[in-house]
């Protein structure tokens, strides 16, 4: 982990309110994993006091590149969307803690509700890299807010559904999943909370019967300790969750989810987690 | 060319605790140090406040926990922490492997509470200090009610003071309407250092929900919005302890 000084490259709204901004941080980009967080602080000072997380979206080691992906809702991404090239953020990262991707696994589900693409963007670059294929689900609520096509490699797969049917499915992504559970041996989603603990009210209901679960019947330990990266990949669904954070490197306990045992921090045993380890429900 | 600019920094806060620097982290910004080791030398500190702690271990408030707001932020994490024996058993053998001092910033519901705490800390390889917290605005019961009234602050340090030999250091509140009378009361009681300040009780409001912005509807404020409250606070009790 480190905090350094990265050099924005190249800055453009491709959607609307929505930014993608390439930087130059080498020190993310060779060390960086699939699911991990940098968190940002624009180079003003004037009145913006906390850094502001962000999924690594895309990292490059070969050219020292990293991308991340944020819609306009306040006032700290309204900052970084003004900055120009030549500008720079601090940055501290990579963060968090990565997916864990069995590797027994040949096809991955991915599953993006509208800004959740930043969450799992990553995975699909990495998939395609280690011989795995991809599906893509995505939702968003309307044509205008979805994620280009050209913006995804060829390799992977790409489904869309939009709540109001102005493009794809019409209705919710989650709807998707059951034409493809059996196919996938894994399932890595992030999006808003409700479709997240709808995907894991599914999971759960198919306990054990999915994926590469099934594959760990035999032979090895059964069971992991839960949070552990073993027990995580042995999980159909992994979910990258967000919540308002601090300081990102564990100390303030700002960032928390509800755990099943007691609460998670988002920067430190996050922000992937299986999705048995989260409290769906209620507090605690 | 190196020039020698060997200038004496410490500061004595009384009963052997020398600090090389007066440069602390203020409790709950800073864990139990462990988190930062990998992003700061931490041994450069003056000295750490660790993270509130309580006598049983405590889950703290829902979130969200902590929000921005013009210049500072709210945070409620609502004294998250694994209880005395936790950190004890957690961190305390770390610390005591450091150069820099662990104070343990101690909450509690009663004065039975911090009592009992002082006295499992008193004695503990690691342990450098106490902070008596006073004045978390965050907690249902406790905390607060004591930095309020002089003779309420006076109460709970003079029975910390009994219950333990360490260094005590107690953190006040900005919301004390005579800052000057708690402090002299903190001071007559027996502590040997005293903190400045806790956070400032507030709220914020998410206007699209119509609902407010943290789990637990109020936050303590903190940050550049917060620092010339504070420094009214350190103007005010300097002159009189």
């Amino acid at each position: 982990v480190k905090l350094l000084a990265a050099e924005l490259l190249e800055t453009r709204e491709f959607l609307p309110r929505q930014w993608l901004q390439t930087y130059s941080a080498p020190w993310l980009a060779s060390s960086a994993k699939p699911g991990q967080f940098v968190h940002v602080r624009t180079p003003d000072y004037s009145g913006l006091v906390l850094r502001r997380p962000f999924s690594l979206n895309t990292f490059d080691r070969q050219t020292g590149q990293v991308t991340i992906h944020f819609r306009i809702t306040g006032r700290g991404t309204e900052w970084l969307a003004r900055m120009r090239p030549g500008d720079s953020a601090e940055m501290l990262g990579p963060l968090g803690r990565p997916f864990e991707v069995d590797p027994k696994t040949r096809h991955m589900l991915l599953v993006a509700g509208g800004l959740g693409m930043a969450g799992v963007r990553s995975l699909v670059d990495s998939a395609i890299a280690d011989g795995r294929q991809v599906l893509v689900l995505f939702g968003a609520v309307t044509a205008s807010d979805v994620y280009p096509s050209t913006l995804l490699p060829p390799e992977a797969e790409y489904v869309v559904s939009t709540d109001d049917g102005s493009f794809g499915h019409a209705g919710r992504v989650t709807e998707l999943v059951p034409l493809h559970e059996a196919w996938a041996d894994q399932c890595f989603a992030c999006g808003p909370q409700p479709m997240l603990a709808a995907l894991a009210n599914l999971a759960r209901g198919r306990d054990g019967r999915l994926g590469v679960a099934r594959l760990n019947r035999r032979g090895g330990p059964r069971s992991a300790p839960l949070g552990s990266p073993t027990a995580r990949r042995r999980s159909w669904l992994q979910v990258s969750m967000e919540q308002n954070m601090g300081c990102a490197v564990g100390a303030c306990l700002g960032c928390v989810v509800g755990g099943v045992d007691g609460p998670q921090r988002v920067c430190r045993e996050g922000p992937v987690f299986a999705a048995n380890e989260i409290r769906w429900e209620g507090w605690a | 060319v190196t020039v020698d600019v060997a200038v004496d920094l410490s500061v004595d806060l009384g009963r052997g605790l020398v600090l090389r620097n007066p440069v602390l982290v203020a409790s709950g910004t800073f864990g139990y140090g462990t988190e930062y080791a990998d992003v700061v030398d931490i041994q450069r500190l003056g000295a750490i406040c660790c993270k509130g702690t309580t006598l049983r271990p405590r889950v703290g408030n829902a979130p969200p926990r902590v929000t921005e707001t013009p210049a500072g932020m709210l945070n409620s994490i609502g004294l998250q922490n694994p209880g005395v024996a936790g950190v004890l058993e957690k961190y305390a053998p770390r610390w005591a492997s450091w150069d820099v001092p662990v104070i343990v910033n101690v909450a509690g519901e009663s004065v039975e509470d911090y009592v009992e705490v002082a006295r499992r800390l008193d004695g503990q390889p690691g342990v450098a200090g106490i902070e008596l917290n006073i004045s978390c605005p965050n907690v249902g019961k406790g905390g607060l009610q004591f930095a309020l009234d002089p003779e309420a602050a006076a109460e709970v340090t003079a029975a910390v003071r009994a219950a333990t030999d360490l260094p005590l250091m107690v953190k006040l509140s900005p919301a004390a309407t005579d800052i000057r009378a708690i402090a002299r009361a903190i001071e007559k009681a027996g502590a040997d250092a005293i903190s400045a300040v806790n956070t400032l009780s507030g709220m914020a409001i998410d206007l699209q929900r119509r609902r407010p912005l943290l789990g637990n509807t109020y936050g303590g404020l903190s940050g550049p919005a917060l620092k010339p409250v504070a420094l009214r606070v350190v103007y005010e009790v300097a002159q009189v302890v």
